[in-house]
């Protein structure tokens, strides 16, 4: 068997805390101990608030941060540290997807020069070689040559994002991490970058991580999916099944909150209380104050990850095991 | 401080015409680099060359000599264009050099941050509490006062101001967005700041040398005056001044065209550079 | 509010170290100072006895550290010229030149700040206009131009002053004048720009909307808060008082520490270059920490810690 693309082992990642000159800085727990693994050729969905630390998951897979606590393990050797040859080199292996590609792409260049960019990068091939594999890879995302002169400011949306998939992918690498790739984008638009993105990593076997909020979208991409709640994980399984069967109060408050078409129309659960605030970690389960089947425990124990034998794992006091209901 | 963000709005290419005062500083400006760059073509006389059947002729009198001569009957025109060849030189050179050293400064700041930046941002304090013609003058006193010492000792006016403004955006470029995504696909630090970074803070950077640069004319032209600039036989405004002022009350002439030809220089090229902010980038001081 | 004192306090002390030892390391870079002080055609065996005895055969951060003690003692070194204590001589010329640089800063202040608060009042008018382009003028026009003219003007042609030296207040007016004008020019325009972003607030508009005399908001909202960003400068104004002597001291042939400087630069006379480099950093220092404490008093956000990091 192959060692997965990614390998992540109890990873945590916390900012701020220390002393400043004036007064102490709250610590906010983005990751706290995670575990996952990426197959090679899959794709795992991560779901959750703002806040809940997915971005800081993805950004801790890729190596873009180092954690504070445990492993992050890529295709079997261990993630290097940001910045040193090694992580550069790598970085042809592993792209990124960002939320604005406005954002993530130098203005004052054209675009196809940016596409080629990575390649000169890595040092692959001739200049002349370079741009007419830019163009080829602009071709394989909808993008016309024509197009590939222009600036980014005089594109659409849609097309920023997909020159930003183009440039990530003109390395063939073997990961790509999206993160939240279409919520800044027009709803119409949305579908066709999702499926271009389904599209892609089925013909080149990708391996993808799928960071959004939108469950839809991401029961569309992945095959797993991790839902997130103040940086832990709280449930984790098969994409159909979790958004299907959701047995986490929070997924089904997620599920019923997002009606998804041929699904029974079923009661609404409201999420009462405070948003969840990654300054101010409730104790026990941290989920428990908005919690609607919360019990005494919840306050003070935290719930493990606990799989069920059908691979389905859910952290909650208040959901019975598979194999003890069986039992 | 100066912070922008990274993803400013290209500055759409607006075709107003410039006010008229603007038109005619960009007009003095040209005409300056002209005389300067044509120096020796312009001058009707060798800068150095005496006459003393010649001397004192004052301005408008002597076809040979339109601006007059001096004491020693050297043409003033002709000492007047190479001085402008010369105060350009220092003034360009040290410019360049400054807009050099801050920006290295500021992205070393901006890349390393922790210790690196607390020094870069200490010494730029220092540099700005420091009045700079006190510093310049001790450094004179202790090795001298060569052209390129002069120069290199110029350079070191303003740097400051490029190192932060070069730190507020690149840190505000590293933080999010382009650089972030350049570094993201593996790119060297180098690559992200020079091919990245720099041309994008281009336009911010050369407003801030167009509003050092008329500073820094004044400085030279300063320490020249006081006759611890530029050397004899060299020449260069201030140090014409400094020379007239002898003559003030028989030939105040001398003086006056070099005198002129300062106010109108940094008056035209900080108006210029005024008239390039609000266009280019209004968030500069 | 204190720790922010003792943030500034420790700032200012670096800033003096950085001028320590940027003149240890000018010292030390333009040459042997054995060499430059007994002269290069003594016996080598006199050399190294005068290195011995001043200390200059012990490792460079031995000097440095006995440099800096030394200045901490007040010993700034002899002058070469008249083998005198260098600070002595400085702390003699130190009169002359507050007699020029204070009232010049009292004319720049008197001149300065009303301009600029009656310009912005009156943003737009002729006499705004007149206001900026007089401080544009005062920005390119060097002092010793400005000195040059007043001069031809007043005592070449008109006959009126003398052109330079010292003794009746006669001879001070056109020293003042020189540093006085330029300096309100530059006062006049950035407090005129400091008013106009207060007038432009939120607060200033609400303070109106509430039917407040315009009067009243601007004495009791506008200028208080434009006083902030005038205070820096004025510090700093107050802090180069003795840099911008330098020039007008030249011109006039002013006794003062200015042109001292100048002419201790033309000789190298490094001890009192060196008293004089110390003198100015001093003077800046402090007045930027006097800027601190005034800071405080007028913000009270800076005198309640909440803003202290700005």
């Amino acid at each position: 068997m192959t060692a997965p693309a990614l390998d992540l082992r109890a990873v945590a990642r916390a900012y701020g805390g220390g002393r400043t000159l004036f007064g102490a800085r709250p610590v906010v727990r983005a990751v706290d101990g995670v575990t996952l693994a990426l197959p090679q050729g899959r794709t795992l969905g991560i779901v959750g608030e703002s806040g809940s630390g997915k971005s800081t998951l993805g950004r801790l897979a890729l190596g873009l941060e180092t954690p504070d606590a445990g492993h992050v393990t890529a295709f079997g050797a261990p993630m290097p540290a940001p910045g040193t040859p090694a992580w550069r080199a790598l970085r042809r292996r592993m792209q990124m997807v960002f939320q604005d590609p406005l954002g993530a792409l130098d203005r004052r260049i054209p675009v196809a020069d940016q596409v080629a960019e990575p390649l000169a990068i890595h040092g692959i091939g001739a200049p002349a070689e370079r741009r007419a594999r830019a163009l080829d890879a602009l071709a394989a995302v909808g993008l016309s040559a024509a197009q590939g002169g222009r600036y980014p400011h005089e594109l659409s949306g849609g097309q920023r994002q997909r020159v930003v998939i183009a440039r990530a992918l003109i390395t063939d690498p073997d990961v790509l991490v999206c993160d939240e790739p279409v919520s800044a984008l027009d709803v119409s638009i949305q579908a066709q970058v999702v499926n271009l993105l389904i599209d892609l990593k089925a013909a080149r076997g990708l391996a993808m991580v799928f960071i959004s909020h939108d469950l839809r979208v991401v029961r569309q991409i992945a095959d797993r999916v991790a839902v997130m709640y103040l940086g832990r994980i709280v449930e984790e399984g098969a994409a159909e099944a979790v958004l299907r069967d959701p047995r986490h109060p929070y997924t089904r408050a997620l599920v019923s909150a997002a009606p998804a078409p041929g699904r029974h129309r079923r009661e609404r659960v409201i999420l009462s209380g405070e948003p969840p605030n990654p300054a101010a970690r409730p104790a026990g389960c941290a989920f428990h104050p908005r919690c609607p089947v919360a019990v005494a425990r919840c306050r003070s124990e935290a719930p493990a990850l606990e799989p069920a034998p059908d691979g389905h794992a859910t952290a909650c006091h208040r959901v019975t095991p598979a194999a003890e209901r069986a039992a | 401080m100066t912070v922008l963000p990274a993803s400013r709005p290209v500055a759409a290419p607006r075709r107003a015409t410039a006010p008229w005062f603007v038109r005619l500083a960009f007009g003095w400006v040209a005409l300056v680099l002209l005389v300067a760059l044509t120096a020796d073509l312009i001058a009707p006389h060798p800068y150095t060359a005496m006459s003393l059947a010649n001397r004192l002729v004052p301005p408008f009198q002597n076809l040979a000599h339109p601006l007059g001569t001096d004491e020693l009957g050297r043409d003033v025109l002709s000492r007047l264009v190479v001085s402008v060849r010369i105060s350009l030189l220092i003034a360009f050179g040290a410019t360049v050099i400054s807009a050099v050293i801050g920006t290295v400064l500021g992205f070393l700041a901006a890349h390393f941050r922790g210790w690196v930046e607390q020094a870069v941002l200490t010494l730029a304090d220092f540099q700005a509490a420091m009045p700079f013609l006190i510093l310049a003058l001790s450094v004179l006193a202790f090795f001298g006062n060569a052209l390129w010492l002069l120069v290199g000792l110029m350079g070191l006016y303003g740097w400051e101001r490029y190192a932060r403004v070069a730190r507020g955006l690149a840190i505000s470029a590293t933080a999010q967005g382009y650089a972030a995504a350049v570094a993201q696909l593996g790119a060297t630090p180098s690559r992200v700041y020079l091919r990245h970074i720099l041309p994008n803070i281009a336009s911010t950077l050369i407003v801030s040398m167009t509003l050092v640069f008329p500073e820094v004319i004044l400085v030279e032209s300063g320490l020249s005056f006081l006759g611890l600039g530029v050397q004899p036989p060299m020449t260069s405004l201030g140090n014409m001044v400094g020379y007239g002022r002898d003559y003030i009350t028989r030939a105040p002439w001398i003086m006056l065209s070099p005198a002129l030809v300062i106010v109108f220089t940094t008056l035209a090229v900080s108006v210029v550079g005024d008239w390039l902010r609000d266009r280019l980038d209004p968030t500069l001081g | 509010m204190l720790r922010y004192l003792a943030v500034r306090a420790f700032r200012a002390a670096v800033t003096i170290a950085l001028v320590v030892t940027f003149a240890f390391v000018v010292l030390r870079m333009s040459g042997d100072p054995a060499i430059l002080i007994m002269g290069p055609e003594v016996p080598p065996e006199a050399l190294a006895a005068f290195r011995r005895a001043w200390g200059l055969d012990q490792p460079i951060w031995v000097q440095y550290v006995r440099y800096f003690g030394a200045i901490l003692n007040g010993d700034l070194g002899m002058s070469m010229r008249d083998n005198r204590p260098a600070i002595e001589m400085v702390a003699e010329r130190i009169p002359a030149t507050l007699a020029l640089t204070v009232p010049a800063l009292v004319l720049k202040l008197a001149v300065g700040i009303p301009l600029g608060v009656w310009a912005a009042l009156h943003q737009g008018t002729g006499f705004d206009r007149a206001v900026m382009v007089a401080a544009v003028f005062g920005f390119a026009i060097p002092s010793f131009v400005l000195a040059l003219v007043l001069v031809l003007v007043f005592s070449v042609d008109l006959g009126w002053l003398p052109s330079g030296g010292q003794g009746t207040v006669a001879h001070m007016i056109l020293p003042v004048l020189t540093l006085g004008l330029g300096g309100a020019a530059a006062l006049a325009r950035f407090t005129r720009s400091a008013m106009l972003e207060v007038l432009g607030r939120p607060y200033i508009r609400t303070a109106s909307a509430k039917g407040l005399p315009w009067a009243a908001v601007v004495r009791g909202h506008a200028l208080p808060n434009a006083a902030i960003p005038t205070v820096t400068l004025v510090g700093f104004l107050v802090g180069s008082l003795i840099a911008g002597a330098v020039v007008v001291e030249s011109v006039f042939s002013w006794p003062g520490v200015g042109r001292m400087l100048v002419v201790a630069v033309a000789s190298r006379d490094l001890a009192i270059v060196q008293c004089i480099l110390l003198l100015v950093a001093a003077t800046m220092v402090t007045s930027n920490l006097v800027v601190d404490v005034l800071y405080g008093v007028l913000d009270p956000r800076l005198r309640h810690g909440a803003r202290a990091a700005a």
